[in-house]
């Protein structure tokens, strides 16, 4: 009897690595929901977005990085050096996509473009069309190159306010703002014009204090 | 520009960039943050200008990865300043620094909404920057309305507009309430008039967003997107600047295309001839061209398009023109459009009726495995893995096997359990099922889990005449130098239980066996250890002569490991050491292990079931033939004796019971003698019991017979009244108070439609004159309904008429109603019902007949439901998380709560699910208050596809729960939910085990037998 018993107690079981491994992903979201109060907050936690854009140089060192949902600053980095890690395994010549549901969890995408030193990258769901997320990233490009005439690695690091501002007119809140580059560019324009006029007088603005006191 | 004028930025910035490893930028980094801290701190002299540089510095520093984990209030405290520059540096790192949830946040409502109703456009953009990024719900709640404003403002330019619709968007995700579907569907519809482009884009957005939860207030807006469509695809009126390498605002386009997948159809036949007319447009328009920017932003129109094809369910011929261009598209030079052209053909085939035609692309799919990008390859397994079934499971499994010794170390476990799941699912035969996982286990070994092994055993196991063949494999791979020590566990256990067989072969002595084995004993680890032992004492119980050196060498071992300290390897020695010393004990003791209950993943169970219908449905046919005939003469022959007693008569057709003398006995059925049950019971008893393991499959069978059951009953019920006088006799009998009844049905119609959702065979109907009974058989998508017509009177029933006003998703096929069914005859009726789309409306039998000056018409409802097309299946975790993560969000996924549900405990709703064959598989889902189950729909067009279900209640409030559904097709999906929404808001009351019969007044008599006897339980159904 005990022979039985024996064998089949190790043939019956169906557990799997693979499967606790998923689990644990199962888990994850399913904590993530809970952690929420009401139903329909737990409906509007799925956003549909562009979940970040991330710029870094072909050392992995991030030049602008922007993530439309809240990440912890640690888990951001995590992020960056792994998509890194991906990146610069890949050859030339294949295609812009990648595995992102290893790193950014499930139902999730990536694509990237690489420019001379510096990968460009885009992190978004289902909701975006691969493709047109890639354009977009031409897009940005294309429009830095204008304000930057033939833009460089340096021109990003030592005007990163200025990306700033430039990537909020192509990106709002995780949405696709503006396509056309020379609207962006003439919203880019207005911006710098006021700052200009500004630097000239620097004064100091009571408002400011004012508001801290109160 | 912003950082011209900060030489201090600058300055730190080239700092940073010049330290040369990661400390010396920490020091450098910690030394900044000290700094600004303190000036932070002494508030005196911090000018704008300062506060504004330190503020850059921040973000720069947080970018960097370092946390920043003050100065936050700085950065808010900026949005209040009124120039510009300091405005615009505290709203972009506000948003980039700060979460959603922070208290400083609440502070600046106020000034953000200052800046949004001000008249300066600059500092309104700037504000609904930062809420469209970071703004809650308190937000949402107290801006919702001003930006509302903005957006409809007649005065307010694009720049801001756009950034408007945007910010809505935002905010109406925060808190769905701030926007008020009547009033607004309106305004959104006027918003898709808008000319400009980056407003539009921007509405397109806010629309997806508002269509997704809820499209049924939003259909005016669907032709609007039509037109937009059209408006892009032929040029027209497209300003240069929204032209990108020559398409017209490819995003646009592919927006909009998205917000037409969230409608579930189109009715209005003009727009969806315009709108198939654009799509064909962009179908054949697109080629590949030299530059790549042109190339990704046609095919990202083009590939929004097909998924909006996929999701119309366009005609076949649209379709197939959908599959050659993805054809084309696997080939090409350019990467992108070969990674999108396989993962596009995947979603193809899980949803569309076009396999064949992509199975004809299989040569490049699998070329696709070489692929030098792992990306491709990887959409290349995927879509071999969705397109194997028994016709290529031998080359793709192949391929796999060959592609696993060469793949990247990332994919290998993945592909060797796909290799492993299609090899079960669709094993041509069983040896070749062993080969592959043996050679799975040789080339991977460390990838292939205890699963994959224990049923390969399990399969050797259950079939005696792959043993030999088993065992000599694994004597193959054990003379391999290195093995690995999953091959040691197989071989050891398939040898030791089967090693035997093959006993006369050369190297299969029990002692040679043995030794190849014992060979590995030092270089496996302890939980193979067991394994061994086991396989030992089989094989000193099957050395018949008993080899005494043999079985001392054995016994020393079980000796050896008798004080391990591995209590499984301990109680293993002691065990087998006791037990083989007891002699001819041991023989039955250690017999062949018994076959294994058929237990099972869902993939397993699936392939089963293929291979059942196909070999069975041929024998099946040819007994039914067989009865047929011979029932048709029974009956003849037998209808002489029995003189004209019609119940006998039915029950003979129903039975096909084989004749029998004691029927001869003249029962009166009306007199309710006593006699009938019992003798319907021997008869059962003896003649048709050897058969009754068959009834069910017999009464199918007949069933299976293309259309004959009708006809053949229908001449002999004529023939027996052929004799004559006996039916007018019999309705000159009818009393005549019956007559006069009106004709009210007995039972509850909708009650007995209810209960036939959930079994196949039962009343449909029933009032004094005739009952018409049901037994249904589904398979997949198609179903065999027979309708079993029985008069329940002595005088004939008139002008029958029956039929079915079908369902558009139903393809209907009833068999000639005779006109008339004659007394106390009952008439087959078989009804074939193809199910073409999944879909909740129901088919209706329109019946009407006349008895004496009764005209009796009734509308009855057909319980060819939803849910008679869902077979269960049970299915592994990690399948049914692939999926549920595959299908991703609307369409294909959705989700809903459901409120005013009848409370039910967890359990009873799991026996709910369960009876609607929907399988709940419990431990899925680690919350107990939540219920995850899964079946497989099929009809014609959706093929078989799995659904997912997951409820999550409340359980503080059993009212409402969450329900989330997801399938590979939107309607499915979109049905399904509609389907078990209704299930679980009206429950029918009695959830009923399947084979109750319902007692019919035809065979009172026999009722007492019915609770019994099986046979005499079918007889009373039929």
């Amino acid at each position: 009897m005990s022979l039985q018993r024996g064998c089949s107690r190790s043939l019956s079981p169906r557990t799997t690595a693979v499967s606790a491994s998923v689990f644990e992903d199962f888990k994850a979201c399913i904590s993530e929901e809970a952690s929420c109060q009401t139903i329909s907050e737990i409906n509007l936690k799925k956003q549909k977005m562009i979940r970040a854009v991330l710029v870094m140089n072909t050392q992995g060192r991030p030049r602008i990085t922007k993530f439309y949902e809240f990440w912890p600053v640690e888990k951001q980095h995590e992020a960056i050096r792994n998509v890194f890690s991906v990146l610069c395994s890949r050859a030339e010549h294949v295609s812009n996509f990648v595995d992102a549901e290893s790193i950014f969890g499930p139902d999730s995408r990536l694509v990237y473009k690489h420019f001379a030193t510096l990968y460009f990258v885009l992190i978004f769901d289902s909701s975006e069309n691969e493709l047109a997320m890639l354009d977009l990233i031409q897009v940005f490009v294309e429009t830095l190159d204008k304000c930057f005439r033939n833009v460089c690695e340096l021109d990003i690091v030592f005007n990163y306010s200025k990306i700033h501002a430039i990537l909020d007119e192509i990106i709002f809140g995780g949405q696709v703002l503006e396509t056309s580059s020379t609207e962006v560019m003439k919203a880019v324009e207005e911006i710098t014009k006021l700052e200009a006029a500004s630097n000239a007088i620097n004064l100091v603005s009571k408002s400011v204090s004012n508001w801290r006191s109160r | 520009m912003a950082l011209s004028g900060m030489r201090g930025l600058s300055v730190f910035i080239s700092d940073v960039r010049n330290c040369q490893n990661k400390e010396q930028e920490r020091l450098r980094v910690d030394k900044e943050l000290g700094k600004i801290r303190t000036r932070f701190k002494s508030e005196k002299g911090l000018k704008p200008y300062d506060k504004k540089k330190y503020v850059w510095k921040m973000l720069y520093i947080y970018m960097l990865g370092y946390d920043v984990d003050f100065g936050h209030m700085e950065a808010v405290s900026l949005i209040s300043a009124p120039k510009y520059p300091e405005k615009q540096v505290g709203y972009i790192v506000t948003s980039c620094l700060v979460n959603e949830n922070h208290d400083f946040l609440r502070l600046a409502i106020n000034t953000v909404r200052t800046d949004i109703i001000g008249r300066n456009e600059t500092f309104q953009c700037l504000a609904l920057t930062m809420v469209g990024n970071i703004g809650g719900r308190e937000f949402s709640e107290s801006l919702a309305p001003d930006v509302q404003k903005l957006l409809v403002s007649s005065s307010c330019r694009p720049l801001v507009k756009k950034k408007a619709a945007l910010c809505l968007l935002r905010l109406y995700r925060k808190n769905p309430d701030v926007v008020n579907v009547d009033g607004w569907a309106v305004r959104m519809a006027q918003l898709l008039d808008e000319r400009d482009l980056g407003v539009l884009t921007s509405s397109m957005s806010l629309l997806v967003a508002l269509v997704s939860n809820n499209y049924e207030a939003y259909w005016s807006c669907l032709p609007k997107c039509v037109k937009i469509l059209e408006r892009l695809a032929r040029n027209q009126d497209i300003p240069q600047e929204y032209t990108y390498y020559g398409i017209p605002s490819p995003w646009l386009q592919v927006k909009t295309m998205r917000a037409l997948q969230y409608f579930p159809i189109i009715e209005d036949p003009n727009t969806r001839r315009s709108l198939f007319e654009v799509l064909q447009r962009i179908l054949m328009g697109t080629d590949v061209v030299k530059n790549v920017n042109k190339n990704n932003a046609s095919h990202a129109v083009l590939f929004e398009a097909l998924a909006l094809v996929m999701h119309l369910d366009a005609e076949k011929e649209m379709m197939s023109q959908c599959v050659t261009l993805l054809g084309k598209f696997i080939a090409v030079r350019e990467p992108n459009i070969r990674y999108l052209g396989l993962e596009n053909m995947t979603r193809m085939f899980m949803i569309t009726d076009v396999q064949d035609i992509i199975k004809r692309h299989q040569a490049q799919i699998i070329t696709s495995l070489k692929d030098p990008d792992i990306s491709i390859r990887r959409r290349a397994l995927d879509l071999l893995y969705s397109m194997c079934d028994v016709s290529n499971a031998k080359d793709i499994v192949e391929e796999l096997l060959q592609y696993l010794s060469t793949a990247d170390f990332a994919m290998r476990e993945e592909l060797s359990l796909k290799a492993a799941i299609l090899a079960e699912k669709f094993t041509p035969d069983l040896s070749w099922y062993v080969d592959v996982i043996l050679q799975l286990i040789d080339k991977a070994g460390e990838f292939v889990s205890d699963d994959i092994w224990f049923r390969v055993i399990q399969f050797v196991t259950n079939n005696d005449d792959l043993q030999p063949y088993a065992a000599a494999k694994a004597r193959e791979y054990l003379d391999k130098p290195a093995i690995h020590e999953t091959m040691v566990k197989v071989s050891a256990y398939i040898l030791g239980e089967f090693g035997h067989l093959l006993v006369r072969q050369p190297g299969f002595s029990p002692r040679e066996i043995f030794n190849i084995i014992h060979e590995k004993l030092p270089t496996v680890s302890t939980s193979t250890i067991p394994i061994l032992l086991s396989t030992y004492a089989k094989i000193l119980m099957h050395t018949q002569p008993p080899d005494p050196d043999l079985q001392n060498q054995i016994w020393a071992i079980f000796k050896k490991y008798e004080s391990c300290i591995e209590v499984e390897i301990q109680q293993r020695a002691v065990e087998y050491f006791a037990l083989s010393r007891k002699g001819a004990a041991l023989v039955d003791i250690l017999a062949e292990m018994p076959k294994f209950p058929e237990r099972q993943s869902a993939l397993i169970k699936r392939a089963e079931d293929t291979e059942v219908d196909t070999a069975e449905q041929s024998a099946m046919k040819l007994r039914a033939q067989q009865l047929s005939q011979t029932s048709n003469a029974l009956v003849v022959s037998d209808q002489h004796p029995t003189n004209g007693t019609p119940a006998v008569m039915v029950n003979q057709l129903g039975l096909l019971k084989v004749p029998n003398p004691s029927t001869r006995s003249n029962m009166d059925n009306d007199s309710e003698d006593q006699r009938l049950p019992q003798v319907n019971g021997t008869l059962s008893k003896v003649e048709a019991l050897p058969q009754s393991a068959d009834l069910d499959g017999v009464l199918l069978d007949t069933l299976a017979i293309e259309g004959p059951p009708s006809s053949i009953v229908q001449p002999k019920s004529n023939s027996n009244l052929g004799l004559g006088g006996i039916a007018v006799e019999s309705s000159a009998l009818v009393p005549v108070d019956q007559q006069a009844n009106a004709v009210q049905p007995i039972g509850n119609i909708a009650e007995r439609f209810r209960s036939l959702c959930l079994k196949d065979s039962g009343v449909l109907y029933e009032d004094p004159y005739i009952q018409i009974g049901l037994k249904a058989e589904w398979r997949a998508h198609q179903g065999r309904v027979v309708l079993f017509l029985g008069n329940k009177n002595t005088s004939p029933l008139l002008s029958v008429q029956a039929i079915i006003l079908p369902p558009t998703h139903l393809k209907t096929e009833l068999s000639l109603v005779p006109e008339t069914i004659p007394p106390r005859a009952q008439v087959q009726c078989p009804l074939e019902v193809v199910n073409l789309l999944p879909s909740r409306d129901v088919a209706v039998l329109d019946f009407s007949y006349k008895f004496g000056n009764d005209m009796v018409n009734v509308k009855l409802q057909l319980p060819a439901v939803l849910n008679k097309f869902l077979q269960p299946i049970s299915i592994s975790a990690e399948d049914f998380f692939a999926q549920w993560r595959s299908l991703s969000g609307p369409p294909l996924k959705l989700q809903e709560v459901v409120r005013g549900v009848k409370p039910l405990p967890l359990l009873e709703m799991a026996n709910l699910f369960d009876s609607y064959s929907l399988t709940v598989c419990p431990g899925l889902d680690p919350n107990p208050n939540n219920l995850v189950a899964c079946a497989t729909f099929y009809s014609e067009n959706t093929r078989a596809m799995l659904c997912l279900i997951r409820i999550e209640t409340d359980p503080a409030d059993r009212t409402q729960l969450r329900m989330t559904v997801a399938s590979g097709d939107p309607t499915l999906t979109f049905e399904l939910k509609m389907f078990i929404k209704e299930m679980l808001v009206s429950i029918p009351p009695a959830i009923q085990k399947p084979p109750q019969a319902s007692p019919t007044p035809l065979q009172q008599a026999s009722d007492v037998a019915a609770s019994t006897d099986p046979g005499a339980m079918l007889a009373a159904l039929l």
